[in-house]
């Protein structure tokens, strides 16, 4: 150990407190962002964060007392808060770029390399879905065992009154956000359970696929069998869709988990996240698009032709998007993809 | 200085390694508690505003007017945000949300840079599985089982949640009162402490002037007695062979010494000869 030409600690804390001061002035200045500082101080903040560092660096190799190198951590632990905080990074080049690349690109792109994922998802849910739907048209009473009997009758009388009324505009906005509730939050939670392994997600996926088909079929057994379809076809594909998506998106990151490959299983687990993050989003989207339809279109008393070739074309445009977004279109570099 | 099992070390881009104290489950909670009454209580004071105006347009109009559906509707996506927006856009503009605020928490990568949206929005959303079957059971669990008390949205996002600490700056350790030469006669000049013996004297050093003098003599005397025996030298006074010796192994032959951390002679000398640096 040769600490023959260094410092006492004494003389060192003595010349070097009044930079340390500066930097603990700075820093609590800067907490509410590093931008509220004027120029002069910004230009400053960095030079000072790096001499600090270089006296921490000496205090530990001359072996300083303990209360002086935490204090030095504490210091600069906080200005690099500060420096390499969210407000630091500052307006990233291209981020509106970015959000229109994820809309056009990543999506559409995300949803094709999972695709093994979705279809799963997708037999998850639909299977059932025809399961329940013609088991209730054979024998209407098994709609009970999968819903609510009291849930069942009031809309069964409200699908058969039809549209003619319409919806006047406060139902529709209750309806929007009772359905943004409902729906966005279903899907967020389908995906989010997908980290059991899948089970979560599968769960999910089959339950509501059968008591959504098990509807269906018990109110069109009650003879309102086209009113329903009327209804749904506007905003289905959107909704179901969406929920396909988040279901798929969560059994692909419980399946990173169980079948990991060459990498460590957290490891897998984290980049399948980052990865299909942006399909669980767009799945999101989706709902919003399709909460604002079943509230303010689906029910509204438009005549049901119009309905009917609204809903299909707007199926066979989300059946093109998803099949044929992107293609071509060269991957940007992806920095925050973990290495 | 150990550190406990608690502390992380993380290393910053200027080779500087900060030891981050991870929080545990308990101060989480408590700010999650505050977090969530801050939420609840914005949708339910929104509630009830909604509530008076419909009140107040019901007698008017003898029915409950479209508008008021409108607000009910708007009071659901309010409790949309609490559940599923609040926390994403708070920990990712800020890296912390107002009850972790409040309880001096924050979030960082496990690499101790500050959050993003798509790991704020991974952690948040993961919040659905941590806080099954009832209470966040899962996300206690997975705490007490990884090594950085992460539940799984922490797991999946690569995150943590720390205390960030500030550290006043403590005095250095003075002899006072100064050696007087009768006392440094006998004292080797070198002594070597390893680091452990320099952390523990130099703990009982500050802290002694709080302890009673009896207490201060029996502690100093467990160590004192040995570290003389290996030094070759004696003091009357147990605390003060420790203040000396201590004062000797970190500041003999550094420049700016006190001069009571050499020979009176030699200390002239050097410091005639030192200079500055």
């Amino acid at each position: 150990m040769s600490v023959a030409s260094t410092l006492t600690e004494k003389a060192f804390a003595d010349r070097r407190r009044g930079e340390w001061e500066e930097l603990d002035a700075l820093t609590l200045e800067a907490r509410r962002g590093l931008k509220k500082l004027p120029a002069d101080d910004v230009l400053r903040m960095s030079p000072l964060y790096r001499s600090v560092c270089a006296d921490l660096a000496a205090a530990q190799a001359a072996r300083y007392s303990a209360p002086l190198v935490d204090y030095l951590l504490g210091l600069t632990a906080a200005a690099h808060t500060v420096m390499y905080g969210p407000h630091a990074r500052g307006r990233e080049d291209g981020r509106k770029g970015r959000v229109r690349h994820a809309w056009l690109v990543a999506f559409p792109r995300a949803v094709r390399r999972f695709k093994r994922e979705m279809l799963l998802a997708a037999a998850l849910f639909f299977v059932p879905f025809a399961l329940g739907c013609l088991l209730t048209l054979r024998d209407p009473t098994f709609a009970f065992r999968v819903v609510p009997e009291a849930m069942l009758r009031p809309l069964t009388e409200a699908y058969a009154k039809g549209f003619e009324g319409g919806r006047e505009a406060g139902e529709g906005a209750f309806m929007a956000g009772f359905y943004v509730y409902n729906n966005v939050g279903i899907a967020l939670r389908c995906f989010a359970l997908g980290i059991f392994g899948g089970l979560g997600s599968a769960f999910y996926l089959v339950q509501n696929g059968l008591s959504i088909g098990a509807i269906l079929g018990y109110v069109a057994s009650q003879g309102a069998g086209e009113n329903i379809v009327v209804f749904i076809v506007g905003h289905g594909s959107l909704e179901l869709g969406a929920i396909v998506l988040a279901g798929g998106s969560g059994l692909s990151i419980g399946w990173s988990l169980v079948a990991p490959g060459d990498l460590p299983r957290l490891v897998s687990l984290q980049q399948r996240a980052r990865e299909i993050l942006v399909v669980v989003a767009g799945a999101a989207v989706m709902l919003f698009m399709a909460a604002a339809i079943e509230a303010f279109w689906s029910g509204s008393s438009a005549p049901r032709e119009v309905k009917v070739v609204v809903g299909g074309t707007l199926f066979l445009l989300l059946v093109a998007y998803v099949l044929f977004a992107g293609r071509g279109e060269t991957e940007p570099d992806d920095a925050g993809r973990p290495s | 200085m150990s550190p406990l099992d608690t502390d992380v070390a993380i290393e910053t881009p200027e080779h500087i390694v900060f030891h981050y104290r991870v929080a545990g489950p308990a101060r989480r909670a408590l700010g999650h508690v505050l977090d969530l009454a801050l939420c609840y209580g914005a949708v339910v004071v929104l509630g009830v505003i909604v509530v008076l105006a419909a009140l107040g347009g019901g007698i008017d109009s003898g029915e409950i007017g479209s508008a008021a559906k409108a607000g009910f509707g708007l009071v659901l996506l309010a409790l949309f945000a609490a559940q599923w927006i609040y926390f994403v856009v708070w920990e990712a503009v800020f890296g912390r949300s107002p009850g972790k605020m409040a309880v001096g928490l924050r979030v960082v990568t496990t690499s101790g840079r500050p959050i993003g949206w798509r790991a704020a929005a991974l952690r948040n959303l993961l919040r659905a599985a941590d806080l099954l079957p009832v209470g966040y059971l899962v996300g206690v669990v997975s705490m007490a089982l990884s090594s950085r008390f992460q539940r799984l949205g922490d797991l999946v996002a690569g995150t943590m949640v720390v205390v960030p600490e500030n550290a006043r700056p403590a005095r250095a350790l003075e002899l006072s009162p100064p050696a007087e030469p009768r006392e440094l006669r006998e004292l080797p000049e070198h002594i070597a402490l390893d680091a452990d013996e320099r952390a523990a004297i130099e703990l009982f050093l500050r802290r002694r002037h709080s302890l009673g003098q009896a207490r201060e003599h029996e502690l100093a005397g467990m160590i004192a007695r040995t570290l003389g025996d290996r030094l070759g030298y004696a003091h009357r006074d147990p605390s003060r062979l420790l203040a000396l010796v201590y004062d000797r192994a970190v500041n003999a032959g550094r420049l700016e010494a006190p001069p009571s951390s050499w020979y009176p002679k030699a200390k002239a000398d050097r410091s005639a000869g030192a200079g500055r640096p």
